[in-house]
């Protein structure tokens, strides 16, 4: 057998031990108290929520196959001929109508994400840690700064950050849309939190005392027990400026940097004016492409909320 | 030489709670010292000073000849057992014990042979795979020991590291701690709130309270010449009965009961007339068999038995004296009783330990006889012991 093959059936093994693992550790309803009535009220509840949320889903999902005259005319969760789902997928990465092209505006999207994504998790995982861990001059004056910043919503400085973007030429500039992006207080308010909770002060204090400097002690101690924090600010990070529309709408008058937020806003403008351009099909496909992408990340990184990762590390 | 010495030691939490005041204690090279007391005398604090966890307030700490108030905990040499181990959760048990070894560089031959005998000597070796969640409770204790022996440091530094184990291995890690300290001769200060524990462990013990050092000497000392009344009754299992005592003459007047000073009269004789605290310690109350009077200094005490507690090998013998008791704990107890009507009639103000094949049962009145010679004497406004004579 070769190397490979032995590897994932041990995976798959190891797979099947930990599902197994799990449903051992599902504590049957009755034993919580709870009667079996009031389970199946709450189930009710919970699945017609579902449906709720899911059905805006399952009919883009649907109409992104339809012509622009079916996606009005015809019965919105059902399927109608012609098939057109490929046809729309090749225009979207077309310039239709002289605003500029999808494929542009979700590569714009995806570098936006990940670099202020990643940079906030950085900054969010180095705050946190500090602010957690280490006591210096002012930290409770900056921690409570950081947090004041929770508050405030884009919208409110909207005109003010315009006029500062202006002053240091980040209107129409990449930088303009990464660096705020980088900015979650949340975040970091997150990881403070999760450091504190998860990574005891004598775990920090035994690797002193076993010699790692600092910088070793964050990046061997305390950055492996941070994964599943860092993970879920970082899908929180990616998320929140995949889906930022006001920012770019401020910075941004050059369509070629546009984002798919702001790029689909256009069409959607122009689609209820010039009724001839077909652009309501490339709309509806455009968000079913826009969301593929998170779910397929939140699928993803879901494995690394599994909790007992401390599990051993102290007594009790 | 001395490995550790604190001079004047203080501490004083940003909090504003003092939790050390003014500690001065030495640990030769090679010396395992236990520092005991209970919870929340300043322990930990003292440890975590002298391992440079906490800043120093006031005072010095000393590792070897080198005041190393100032030096960072990496640059000490010290190795430390949390009180809750404190294993990094994420390496496997190899990991754990070497880690300290490659922050000091030590090429990986060396690291993997050290990590191996350290392991085998605390029979870890089928163990090294594992992550500290898979182990049990006694598994981890060793491993944190691992961690610290693998060092070989000049100085070891254990806080509380089987008070998380149950009683028989606890038993059974105390021996293979004290082997472990032979093995590698390190100078150790030892924490416990387990006066048994400190008892049987140390070389010298010493008592904390209130983060003032009480009494620091070896076990045997602390037993027989308690320095004052917190170390009395703090030391000795079950605790030892005090009570107010009056001297009059050669006679100590305990309630309405005369006991004959005998020889102790000489060092009493600075408190005739007044009232000392006297305490009679349970193993030196003896049952008195009928079989007369004993040499000169031997005395009687009538006590009416309240409960017995049978252990197999010996008995507990609660009982009630007309004397007023002077120990903080009895008094506590007494008050709480009182307050709460419980066993009405039944209250105890004192413990004997006797052969439990004594016949003695509840309601019945016997005679104790004591060793004046044994009976501990404290003066009541000060707490401290009255001296006694040389042996
Ligand atoms: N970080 C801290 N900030 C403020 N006060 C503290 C801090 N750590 C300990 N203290 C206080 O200092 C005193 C001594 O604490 P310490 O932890 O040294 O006690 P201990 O003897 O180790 O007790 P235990 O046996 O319960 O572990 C206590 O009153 C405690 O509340
Ligand atoms: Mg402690």
């Amino acid at each position: 057998m070769s190397a490979a093959a032995m590897n994932s059936q041990t995976r798959r093994e190891r797979r099947r031990r930990e599902r197994l693992v799990e449903r051992d550790a599902a504590i049957p309803v009755e034993l919580y108290g709870l009667k079996r009535g009031t389970v199946t009220a709450l189930t009710t509840c919970c699945v017609l929520f579902a449906l709720f949320t899911l059905a805006p889903v399952v009919w883009v999902i649907i109409n992104s196959t339809k012509t622009q005259s079916n996606i009005f005319g015809s019965f919105g969760f059902w399927f109608a001929s012609p098939f057109e789902f490929f046809h729309t997928f090749a225009n979207l990465f077309r310039d239709i109508d002289g605003d500029g092209t999808y494929a542009n505006w979700f590569l714009n999207t995806v570098l936006y994400s990940l670099s202020g994504g990643i940079g906030a998790t950085v900054l969010a995982v180095l705050g946190g840690y500090g602010f957690a861990r280490f006591e210096f001059r002012g930290s409770k004056a900056f921690f409570a700064i950081i947090i004041a910043g929770l508050l405030v919503p884009i919208t409110l400085v909207a005109v003010p950050l315009y006029l500062a973007y202006a002053k240091v030429h980040l209107i129409n500039s990449v930088w303009g849309m990464i660096l705020p992006s980088m900015v979650v207080p949340v975040g970091l308010y997150l990881m403070r939190t999760y450091v504190e909770l998860s990574i005891p002060r004598e775990l920090i204090d035994a690797a002193r005392i076993d010699g790692a400097s600092e910088l070793r002690i964050f990046l061997r101690i305390a950055l492996p027990l941070m994964v599943p924090g860092l993970m879920t600010v970082l899908l929180l990070s990616v998320a929140g400026t995949w889906n930022n529309y006001i920012l770019p709408l401020i910075i941004f008058s050059n369509n070629q940097l546009f984002p798919v937020t702001v790029g689909m806003g256009l069409w959607s403008q122009h689609a209820g004016n010039s009724g001839d351009a077909n652009l309501y099909p490339l709309l509806v496909l455009g968000g079913l492409v826009t969301i593929v992408p998170m779910i397929a990340l939140f699928a993803l990184l879901q494995r690394y909320w599994r909790g007992g990762l401390l599990l051993g590390s102290v007594a009790n | 030489m001395s490995a550790i010495s604190m001079e004047k030691l203080s501490k004083v939490y940003s909090s504003g709670v003092s939790a050390l005041a003014g500690l001065d204690l030495e640990v030769r090279d090679g010396e395992f010292v236990v520092l005991v007391g209970p919870s929340g005398c300043g322990k930990t604090t003292t440890l975590r000073m002298v391992a440079g966890l906490e800043s120093i307030t006031s005072g010095t700490v000393r590792l070897g000849d080198l005041v190393v108030n100032d030096v960072s905990p990496r640059q000490r040499d010290v190795a430390m057992v949390f009180q809750n181990y404190a294993l990094y959760p994420h390496l496997t048990v190899a990991e754990n014990i070497g880690f300290a070894l490659i922050n000091k560089k030590v090429p990986k031959p060396d690291r993997e042979r050290r990590v191996r005998s350290a392991a085998a000597a605390l029979g870890l070796m089928d163990l090294l795979g594992r992550k500290p969640g898979q182990l049990s409770g006694g598994q981890r204790q060793r491993v944190a020991m691992g961690r610290a022996i693998v060092r070989e440091p000049s100085v070891f530094l254990m806080d509380e590291p089987l008070s998380n184990l149950d009683a028989k291995l606890r038993v059974r890690m105390r021996s293979e701690v004290l082997r472990v300290h032979k093995a590698i001769g390190a100078a150790t200060l030892y924490v416990t709130h387990d006066q048994v524990e400190a008892m049987t462990m140390g070389d010298r013990v010493a008592v904390l309270h209130d983060g003032e050092l009480q009494q620091y000497a070896t076990p045997r000392e602390l037993y027989d010449r308690p320095a004052n009344l917190f170390v009395a009754e703090f030391i000795g299992s079950p605790e030892m009965n005090l009570y107010e005592a009056t001297v009059t003459g050669d006679e100590l007047l305990l309630g309405s009961q005369r006991l004959s000073l005998g020889p102790a009269r000489t060092l009493l004789a600075p408190y005739r007339g007044r009232t000392v605290i006297a305490g009679i310690r349970p193993e030196h109350l003896e049952l008195d068999g009928g079989a007369g009077a004993g040499h000169a200094g031997m005395a009687t005490l009538v006590a009416d038995v309240r409960v017995v507690e049978e252990l197999g090998d010996e008995a507990h013998v609660f009982f009630s004296i007309d004397a007023t008791a002077a120990g903080a704990s009895m008094l506590a107890a007494a008050a709480g009783e009182a307050e709460a009507g419980l066993l009405a009639g039944a209250t105890h103000n004192g413990i004997a330990r006797t052969n439990s094949r004594s016949a003695v049962r509840r309601g019945q009145r016997v005679t104790f006889r004591v060793d004046t010679e044994r009976i501990h004497f404290f003066d009541p406004d000060t707490s401290m012991a009255v001296p006694r004579m040389p042996r």
